[in-house]
């Protein structure tokens, strides 16, 4: 009983050691060469698997793709899994390579795309670019940029959010106000809009999320800071670095804004914008159709104010081919993507996930046109489109932003301050980021 | 014929080693029965423990087709790394308050609900209920409960005039919201358990010590408590161990934070292994994790020898 018990322990071992069944010796995958195989007329049927992150809500969608697909290529057969959420996904994707037994097409986080990389798990698609004439510049170039790692372009984007405020266009108009474009002209927004007595605040003007990095990122790439340097040492320290905190600071005794810190505060806020307890949120643009479902009011969507710099961060997931399969599998494979990523069905994609067109072609094509007719709120990303850009690569990263998020945390909860906290967070970085 | 010659080479055998070829015999067919439970726990227990071991001597980062050998490499970052200790202590103090008071809690409940009844098997049923709800749907419901401005724990709070709490978004009150959780789907297992241990208990016992004068009180201490000592013990250990690998509600509700203050061993080691991708490090702190368990469990065996009664 006692060594049963020992061995039950075990539970989280399994879950890392299980993925590594069957690959004691090595799982290599070949690299892909620098030019792609000769384009095939084969039209011998195959099926492929696509493994994907697509919710109930996307399955509506996917499922047209898929029918239209099928139509345009007959002899290929996809067959969808859904493996949860991103993070479950990666996971299975990871005893599935170790089992050597491996989807075709998968979905993967953008965030993820180093550690991937660095794995090379995923087929280089630049030399299928080269050799179909791909027009590569017809993608958001920051979309696209984010699915490439050192000059291998191992996905490409597909369900793509970026980081936006979402606003009570209802409350703006009647107060005669109109969403800040710049830092500067937050000031005045925020005391028009703010509601306090004493220190008692019953409308903040605006807030933005403490519990993930995300949001931070995009205020300090804004203030013409970053938190990643050139030579991938961490530049949260930098004077310009620390500058949105420190108006965070200053916009929070204010009162104008709310900033949530932990794991239930993302509910909090979407409840506060819904009673009316604050005027806008950033969050991101994956939930403007879901804004747009439950609020009772009029939903208008920003993209975040600018200062130095006018950028927001990309989210979301792409679409990568597995290097594993064999060749048949992956020229199948490669035709899926270009499938889903093509500008013919860019918008009606968009418009069925919720999530971003990324094609420039399609948003100024009649559907694209139409699109933004019916939902206006998209526009305000599109009229940034190359500014949506990725997150700062490096394996270490997301370990590393987690003693930001930490800093950020004793200046909310502590009231630390700032410089001090922001400088110790840099220290902190680095040694996760030269952890190998 | 042959089954014939067989049977007499057989008796030709010494006794002593007929003997010893039909208990051969007879322990293969025990082997054979176990072989199929023994196959399984090989699979998915021992093979992975011990590769589990062979990955925390290398960089492996789950992705990489090669495993570079570092050595003991790993167990050194990870032995003079100051948030170990402070993941431990987390870790320790969580599962000293957490198995305290669903002990203590569960103990009460059964002493105050050993009665048949129709009543009393109602109100056993609906405390035990929680027990069958998976662990991350109570723990959704909980963070919604202790949500500091819309849930019902604070508005309850306000109706006696108190301030509202920060629960879930306080780095001392964190670690309370998931004790809280996991006595509302603990207190009834503990319970029922402990109900069987009390009824386990002769009656005789109380009649001679009332004959001898005990009350209530000393009947308890002197009587309940040393005959249940036994089922103490197995719920000490079981919910030692289980609250040791608390994992689920922190993820849920706190992603170990805010401040890393919720942050316990077995969700390090996830985040670890897969988020940041050291595979190799995170099974060195599976192994390290595993033999402190291990120590811990010998401390509690020996230390309750001595204060463990078994009837009979």
């Amino acid at each position: 009983m006692y060594r049963k018990k020992a061995a039950s322990l075990f539970a989280v071992l399994a879950l890392t050691a299980v993925s590594t069944l069957g690959c004691s010796s090595g799982g290599g995958a070949e690299e892909a060469g620098a030019v792609a195989p000769s384009a095939s007329e084969d039209q011998t049927p195959v099926t492929i698997q696509y493994w994907h992150a697509h919710a109930d809500v996307q399955l509506e969608g996917l499922n047209y793709m898929l029918a239209e697909f099928k139509k345009k290529y007959p002899w290929i057969t996809v067959e969808p899994v859904y493996q949860g959420a991103y993070a479950d996904l990666h996971k299975k994707l990871l005893a599935a390579v170790a089992a050597k037994e491996v989807p075709a097409v998968t979905n993967v986080e953008v965030a993820s795309i180093p550690n991937f990389g660095e794995g090379g798990i995923f087929m280089d698609l630049n030399p299928y670019i080269k050799r179909d004439k791909m027009d590569v510049n017809d993608f958001s170039q920051g979309m696209l940029k984010a699915y490439a790692y050192n000059n291998k372009q191992y996905g490409l984007p597909l369900i793509v959010s970026a980081n936006v405020f979402i606003y009570n266009k209802t409350m703006f108009d009647k107060e005669g106000i109109k969403p800040p474009q710049t830092w500067e002209e937050i000031e005045p927004f925020a005391q028009k809009l703010t509601k306090k007595e004493g220190s008692n605040v019953s409308r903040y003007a605006f807030s933005v999320p403490g519990w993930d990095m995300w949001y931070a990122e995009t205020w300090m790439r804004n203030g013409g800071g970053t938190p990643l340097t050139d030579d991938n040492k961490s530049g949260v320290d930098q004077p310009n670095s620390v500058k949105f905190m420190k108006k965070f600071r200053e916009w929070m005794d204010k009162g104008y804004l709310q900033m949530g810190y932990g794991k239930g505060a993302s509910d909090t806020m979407r409840q506060m914008f819904f009673d009316e307890k604050v005027g806008m949120v950033m969050h991101t643009s994956a939930l403007i159709k879901w804004y747009m479902e439950n609020a009772k009011f009029e939903i208008g969507v920003l993209f975040p104010p600018g200062d130095q710099k006018r950028i927001s961060h990309i989210g979301g997931a792409g679409i990568a081919v597995m290097d594993m399969v064999p060749q048949n599998q992956k020229e199948a494979a490669w035709k899926f993507v270009e499938f889903m990523t093509a500008p013919d069905n860019n918008i009606k994609w968009a418009d069925y996930t919720g999530y971003l067109p990324t094609r420039k072609s399609a948003i100024t094509s009649a559907e694209g046109t139409e699109y933004f007719s019916k939902k206006p709120q998209y526009k305000a990303v599109f009229e940034n489109f190359d500014n949506v850009i990725g997150r700062p690569q490096h394996p270490n990263y997301p370990a590393a932003i987690e003693v930001l998020k930490n800093a950020i945390g004793n200046i909310l909860l502590d009231n630390k301050d700032v410089e001090t906290e922001f400088k110790a967070a840099a220290k902190g970085m680095n040694e996760v980021l030269e952890d190998n | 014929m042959e089954i014939q010659s067989v049977a007499a080479e057989e008796l030709r055998l010494p006794t002593r080693r007929r003997k010893t070829r039909y208990r051969m015999i007879a322990s293969f067919k025990d082997f054979s029965l176990v072989c199929p439970a023994l196959l399984f726990l090989g699979v998915f227990t021992y093979y992975p423990l011990l590769f589990s071991v062979y990955i925390s001597f290398t960089d492996w980062n789950l992705v990489k087709p090669a495993k570079k050998f570092v050595g003991l490499l790993n167990y050194e970052k990870l032995l003079t790394d100051p948030k170990l200790y402070h993941v431990l202590k987390i870790t320790f103090v969580y599962t000293i308050l957490d198995v305290v008071l669903t002990l203590a809690i569960g103990l009460l409940l059964a002493l105050l609900l050993n009665v048949n009844s129709r009543v009393y098997n109602t109100m056993r049923l609906f405390i035990f209920m929680p027990h069958y709800i998976s662990m991350v749907i109570a723990s959704m419901v909980f963070v919604w409960i202790l949500n500091n401005q819309y849930g019902i724990m604070n508005k309850s709070l306000s109706l006696f005039g108190m301030e509202p709490v920060h629960w879930l978004d306080s780095t001392s009150n964190a670690i309370w919201g998931l004790i809280m959780v996991s006595l509302w789907k603990g207190v009834g297992f503990t319970m029922i358990i402990f109900l069987a241990g009390l009824r386990g208990i002769p009656v005789e016992y109380y009649e001679a010590s009332s004959i001898d004068g005990a009350n209530k009180w000393q009947q308890f201490l002197h009587v309940t408590l040393p005959l249940l000592s036994p089922t103490t013990l197995f719920l000490l250990i079981t919910s030692f161990i289980s609250s040791m690998q608390v994992f689920q509600s922190v993820d849920v509700m706190t992603d170990g934070g805010p401040l890393e203050s919720t942050k316990v061993m077995v969700y390090w080691i996830y985040q670890m292994a897969f988020r940041d991708f050291r595979a190799g490090r995170s099974s060195a702190l599976v192994i390290l994790f595993f033999f402190i368990i291990i120590a811990l469990t010998i401390v509690q065996f020996v230390l309750s020898r001595k204060k463990v009664h078994y009837e009979g």
